[in-house]
């Protein structure tokens, strides 16, 4: 048990947010989770698992959930969201129905809304009444948080309350969670790297070597500063966790959904049956389009992007994308940057 | 404790805790107190040695060349004692001497026109001159926006009028709005160059003007500053300050804000929670104030344009300080009926919640926020420096988004920018201060041409206008193009010393380009939403 024992609510039961629940909940800290269904509420308050997400990981006993908005989010200390990008928005509406003005509000997903290209700190702050937000991101494959394998993670937010809050809340022995303030490039390296996993699988489903995962990673990650220093990041957040870290684990994994998707489509299929058959939602698909949209009305160069874009909602083969890649004109190698 | 009245028994009260909190903000640790001390009398030494001789020089020169020899010698607690001197002193400067009665006469003044206001001798011979009835000014300045809120709030909590800044009249003109509105006076900070003319410093004190001399570069003077604002709103005083700090100099509407005067409201709400006041509310008021022209419009470009670092911060030597000048611009624009419009923005909460009839913080989905929330930590109410500091960010952001929203673009604006965006595609490549230098590739743009942009322009704006993001006054909205640019051409050549853009047979000539750069500016924030319109 820790000194302080925090009230922390998750908000979302998919395998990210169960994890996370897991931690601060082994940490001796109160933890409820909100989930949708009744029936996972109740296989976890009962049978202490989340069978769809997490198989038969064994979770605290002491962690409850519910589907009651209300009773989990009243109360605590802490409310922090790992919700799909596609319903955050009508998520935090209902949470905000409930939040207080001094309860600290943090998300975990790695999106951007398509529709309106708003983060999902900007979707906070317009849903609900909260001002002390945060978003936590960083290389932290659930399957690999739940074996307890080290790992790292950055919270950021322009308040230190929310910082020193969450690390409170998730630092042990095997997660670090470092601080921050650049929300901003936090968020877009957390979206944006989901694009480029996408880009790395199909490079690996094509049978490329690791020659060209590295530069679909190195290429990736200078998009991605270009799009996030335009955005108002800070160059530096995209050397971190939230950055090159989360970009290097989630494009060798083979747990990661982005590059399951990646790796099918270069084995030409098309985008519904690959939906269809991960069950899981690949944030990396929805991004990919609004990213594109952004990019073309900004007037930003992000190719691997475009190339991505083209494969799955275009209709372009993989080969051939990537082909098209390799044929663009070469210049310095950090222009886009270094003149910023 | 009501806003209109400000007694001794209060002013005597504030000047005892703003030396109080400026002391306690430097603390006891001996070598803040020594740094502060000899900061403080340095800054100050310094700045008297630009400052022209004169009996005030002395006496301040002898003080501080006294304290300096004894503060060599002191030890801490003698060092401590001198900044109270010190900090006393600034107290002493900078407060106003309000009189309710003399407040009363200043704005029954104020309407019967600017034009004598501004160009009588002594206030004495002002008051034997005036007649009583309908003002210029009465006809032609004009508030809108949340007024009736604002007038509503005003009985319920202290308000921070907070208005946008473009010219030494709009002190003048937020007196005469905030009488005309009946709203009690409000404090404010007014630049000591407001004082300098006698006749407008009897008109700056008594609408509750307290003196800042930007001068002044002393930390612990801009302590007391923000002190004495912070103590006057607990004590239910109504304020106005214009968060830009300064005159807009390139006559774009501010986007960027000080933060450090603005954090006082919170600082006072959090206080008087803390106190469990009666009262304990503090609204902040944004608004814009528009102008077909601006009186120093010539003296801000110029200075804006300046290479960086020779700009000035403080200009004393512009139009303002020129009663022929001031009387010229007053004839002009009343005779041109030309309207000047004080727009009020939705009252804000300090944490920039906009707040609805009954003081009631709302969120962007209109639902009541309690917002004594924000301020508890760990079950009690506190102040907390560094999250204080970011809900005053998150004020700032909802003020410049309410400018913009209640930005009233006047015809000189859009003309100004029609012309300007035609030169500029005209000489593609060519960087500013050339474009301005030479006026680029072409002299002048048929009127044809004119028409058509302005027309396009009008109707982006038309549609912007419709979904609220700006305001557009009467004749641009309304005016027949040819009239319109008639309009606005009156104005561009009835004031400055050479017309901005002038009409020879069939096309514009673009004469003074710093002023068109200038008036086009103030579309800036509004670039990215009518550029997406017009595409």
């Amino acid at each position: 048990m820790t000194a302080m024992t925090t009230d922390l609510c998750i908000v979302g039961g998919g395998s990210f947010g169960s994890a996370l629940a897991m931690i601060a909940a082994a940490q001796g800290h109160r933890v409820r989770m909100w989930v949708r269904r009744e029936q996972q509420a109740n296989e976890i308050n009962q049978a202490h698992t989340n069978g769809a997400y997490l198989g038969e990981a064994r979770l605290p006993d002491h962690l409850q959930a519910t589907t009651d908005m209300q009773l989990a989010v009243q109360g605590a200390t802490v409310v922090l969201m790992a919700i799909p990008s596609k319903s955050f928005r009508e998520v935090a509406r209902t949470v905000g129905e409930h939040l207080r003005g001094d309860q600290l509000l943090v998300h975990a997903t790695k999106g951007i809304e398509a529709a309106t290209f708003a983060r999902m700190s900007q979707i906070l702050r317009e849903e609900t009444c909260a001002l002390k937000i945060g978003v936590l991101s960083g290389p932290n494959l659930a399957a690999e948080l739940m074996q307890g394998h080290p790992s790292g993670s950055v919270i950021a937010s322009p308040y230190d309350e929310v910082v020193h809050g969450v690390q409170a809340l998730f630092s042990h022995s095997h997660l670090r969670v470092y601080g921050g303030r650049d929300v901003v490039g936090v968020e877009v390296g957390g979206a944006f790297k989901n694009i480029i996993a996408i880009a790395a699988g199909v490079a690996d489903g094509l049978g490329f070597g690791d020659n060209a995962r590295s530069l679909v990673i190195t290429r990736g990650l200078s998009e991605m500063a270009w799009l996030g220093t335009h955005l108002g990041a800070d160059v530096f957040t995209f050397g971190g966790l939230a950055g090159i870290g989360d970009l290097v684990a989630t494009c060798n994994s083979k747990l990661s959904r982005n590059h399951r998707v990646g790796e099918r489509l270069a084995l030409g299929k098309d985008l519904d049956t690959i939906l269809r058959e991960l069950k899981f939602t690949a944030e990396g698909v929805p991004t990919t389009d609004a990213v594109h949209r952004r990019a073309a009305a900004a007037g930003l160069h992000l190719p691997i992007c475009q190339a991505v874009y083209s494969v799955l909602f275009d209709g372009k083969n993989a080969t051939g994308a990537f082909g098209e890649l390799m044929r663009l004109p070469v210049g310095d190698e950090l222009s886009t940057l270094r003149y910023r | 404790m009501g806003g209109y009245q400000v007694n001794r028994k209060d002013k005597e009260r504030v000047q005892v805790e703003v030396v109080q909190r400026v002391l306690d903000e430097v603390g006891t640790d001996a070598q803040r107190v020594e740094q502060a001390v000899f900061d403080t009398l340095y800054e100050e030494r310094k700045r008297l040695e630009t400052e022209p001789d004169g009996p005030s020089k002395s006496e301040q020169l002898a003080f501080y060349e006294r304290m300096h020899t004894r503060s060599l010698r002191m030890d801490v607690q003698s060092q401590r004692k001198a900044l109270k001197q010190i900090t006393h002193r600034f107290v002493q400067e900078v407060t106003g001497h309000f009189d309710p009665r003399v407040y009363a006469l200043s704005t029954r003044l104020v309407p019967v026109g600017l034009n004598l206001l501004l160009n009588a001798l002594s206030p004495i011979k002002l008051v034997q001159s005036i007649p009583l009835g309908m003002s210029d000014l009465e006809e032609q300045f004009e508030v809108s926006g949340h007024v009736q809120r604002v007038k509503s709030l005003a009985q319920k909590a202290t308000l921070v009028m907070v208005p946008t800044h473009s010219s030494n009249l709009d002190s003048i003109l937020m007196g005469y709005a905030i009488w005309r509105m009946g709203l009690p006076p409000h404090l404010y900070g007014a630049g000591l160059n407001l004082f300098s003319n006698k006749l407008i410093g009897f008109f700056m004190h008594n609408l509750g003007a307290y003196r800042v001399d930007r001068r002044k570069k002393a930390k612990i003077y801009k302590d007391v500053l923000k002190a004495y604002a912070g103590c006057s709103m607990e004590l239910g005083y109504h304020n106005l300050f214009f968060p830009g700090g300064t005159r807009s100099r390139s006559g774009r509407v501010e986007q960027g804000l000080k933060l450090g005067l603005l954090g006082m409201g919170l600082d006072a709400y959090v206080r008087n929670l803390i106190e469990k006041k009666v009262r304990p509310d503090i609204f902040v008021v944004p608004c814009t104030i528009n102008y077909e022209l601006v009186l120093e419009a010539e003296t801000l470009i110029a200075d804006y344009l300046k290479e960086a670092g020779k700009a000035r911060y403080i200009i004393e030597d512009d139009e303002f300080s020129k009663p022929k000048v001031i009387l010229d611009f007053t004839k002009k624009l009343f005779s041109l009926q030309s309207k000047i419009h004080v727009v009020l923005g939705e009252p804000l909460d300090v944490f920039g919640n906009r707040v609805d009839d009954d003081g009631v913080s709302r969120d962007f989905r209109d639902r009541p926020i309690d917002r004594t929330r924000y301020v508890i930590k760990n079950g009690i109410v506190q102040l907390d420096a560094q999250r204080d500091g970011e809900y005053t960010r998150e004020l700032a952001h909802a003020i410049v988004q309410s400018y913009r929203k209640h930005t009233m673009l006047k015809t000189t604006n859009v003309l100004c920018h029609v012309v300007f965006r035609w030169l500029q595609e005209k000489s593609q490549g060519m960087d500013l201060y050339r474009l301005l230098r030479t006026g680029g590739a072409e002299e002048s743009i048929p009127i044809p041409e004119a028409y058509g942009r302005i027309d396009k322009v009008r109707e982006a704006l038309r549609r912007l206008a419709d979904r609220e993001r700006v305001r557009l006054d009467l004749p641009l909205r309304e005016f027949e193009t040819p009239t319109l640019v008639h309009y606005a051409l009156a104005h561009l050549s009835s004031y400055h010393r050479r017309a901005a853009i002038e009409r020879r047979g069939d096309r514009l000539f673009h004469e003074d380009r710093n002023l068109i750069y200038f008036y086009q500016n103030r579309l800036d924030g509004h670039v990215a939403e009518l550029q997406a319109e017009l595409s």
